[in-house]
């Protein structure tokens, strides 16, 4: 009966918690993708910008670690006996890209141009008591070659 | 190649489905799965049950035994309601069983039926009798249980769920405290049909031991005041309420009940002497 009140608090805990924080976070997101959206970040190796007028080229990145709520990971628990879309998953990922890409982004300060954009994911922590790996941090890390114009 | 500066409208990488439909929907299957596997073991244990024999019972019933604070044998009151019980069942049960009644220390009002044999009466319970017709039947009515091997499926129930569970999400997962909360809750004791069947057994018990059925109910009807489940509580308490009880307790036991034909309890059970 205690297992099952302390679960329960923390999966109302989870819930709440986690989309106050959801919540807060994409509108954050939104408001910088708009601050940042003249700045290019793309995945081809050049962005319409000609050569010559390139004046240095260096390295940015950006990375995040988000973490699921208890509700949510409870809720891949579930899905991970059943199988098919694991939705609870979906802004997790979403959120930790997108807030990558800004903060990369944040790092290209006065650039024309982030080309050769990739982002890539991977774990962190998420050792159960069972020594297996349970999802429970996400980091993304996106990274590109910001391009910096010359003074005319 | 022109740049394009776009911020999309919909997020296509989140789906737009309510997260508790999900929760909803998966739920409903986790159940639909062990109420499925839960029918099936509860035939598999009604099987095993009846072909366990006495003695491995008794092996099983060692080991659970201990976790009671049992009172010593050399206790008066103890060995008095061992010789209450020897003597009912040299007369009137014969089972493959040699009961032994353990004296356990707990102000609770109850008593219970455990594998090999044992049954456990809580002082809590012993103080409250009046007569050892009264005594007589709590003890039948534990005999009851063996007879109809209660304590068995109940325990055989409790344990392969228990495995089972262990086995699908993990020894230590949240849902394993989910289930096994649950489960505690479901498996908490007989069920009302044993505890009838049990009655009935105490019944012909009493009605053999002393040529009449009068003293079965006498003891419930006191309970209500302390520990009646009342309206919320009998989801919670195996043990059919005990209005109903006492009135099921009447339609069947003997109809003329004067006090006089009622034994007296033993000296030695009488509490401090």
């Amino acid at each position: 009966m205690t297992n099952l009140i302390i679960f329960l608090s923390l999966m109302v805990l989870g819930y709440l918690a986690g989309s106050w924080a959801e919540r807060r976070h994409y509108r954050s997101i939104a408001q910088r993708e708009a601050q940042w959206i003249h700045l290019p970040a793309v995945t081809l190796p050049q962005a319409g910008i000609a050569p010559g007028t390139v004046d240095h080229a260096h390295l940015v990145s950006g990375s995040a670690v988000i973490s699921i709520d208890y509700f949510k990971r409870f809720l891949a628990g579930l899905r991970n006996l059943f199988g098919g879309t694991v939705r609870s998953y979906e802004t997790l990922i979403d959120r930790a890209r997108r807030e990558a890409v800004l903060r990369m982004k944040a790092d290209a300060v006065g650039a024309a141009a982030i080309v050769n954009v990739r982002i890539e994911t991977s774990t962190i922590g998420g050792h159960g008591k069972r020594g297996n790996k349970s999802t429970t941090c996400l980091e993304a890390v996106a990274y590109g070659t910001a391009l910096y114009l010359k003074d005319r | 190649m022109k740049y394009t500066p776009r911020q999309g409208e919909t997020n296509f990488n989140v789906s737009p489905s309510s997260i508790w439909r999900e929760l909803f929907v998966l739920l409903a299957g986790l159940l639909a799965i062990l109420a499925g596997l839960y029918l099936v073991m509860g035939l598999v244990v009604d099987l095993v049950a009846e072909r366990l024999s006495p003695e491995f019972e008794a092996r099983l019933g060692a080991a659970v035994s201990p976790r009671f604070h049992v009172v010593g044998q050399d206790d008066s009151r103890q060995r008095c309601l061992q010789q209450l019980a020897d003597r009912i069942q040299d007369r009137c049960v014969h089972l493959p069983y040699h009961f032994k009644v353990q004296l356990v220390e707990d102000p609770r009002i109850n008593a219970f039926a455990l594998p090999g044999g044992i049954i456990m009466v809580l002082t809590g319970l012993l103080d409250r009798v009046e007569t050892e017709n009264e005594l007589a039947f709590i003890l039948g009515h534990e005999m009851g249980h063996f007879a109809n091997r209660d304590h068995l499926r109940r325990m055989g129930r409790t344990l392969v769920l228990l495995a089972v569970v262990t086995i699908v999400f993990g020894p230590d997962s949240s849902l394993n405290n989910l289930v096994t909360g649950a489960m505690g809750l479901a498996e908490l004791g007989f069920s009302r049909q044993q505890e009838t069947a049990a009655d009935q057994f105490g019944l012909k018990v009493l009605k053999c031991f002393y040529g009449n059925s009068c003293g079965a109910d006498d003891f419930f009807a006191k309970i209500p005041k302390e520990s009646d489940p009342g309206r919320f509580g009998h989801y919670f308490s195996s043990h059919p309420e005990n209005r109903r009880r006492i009135s099921h307790l009447r339609s069947l036991s003997s109809s003329d009940c004067r006090p006089e034909i009622l034994k007296p309890l033993p000296e030695c059970i009488v509490k401090g002497k």
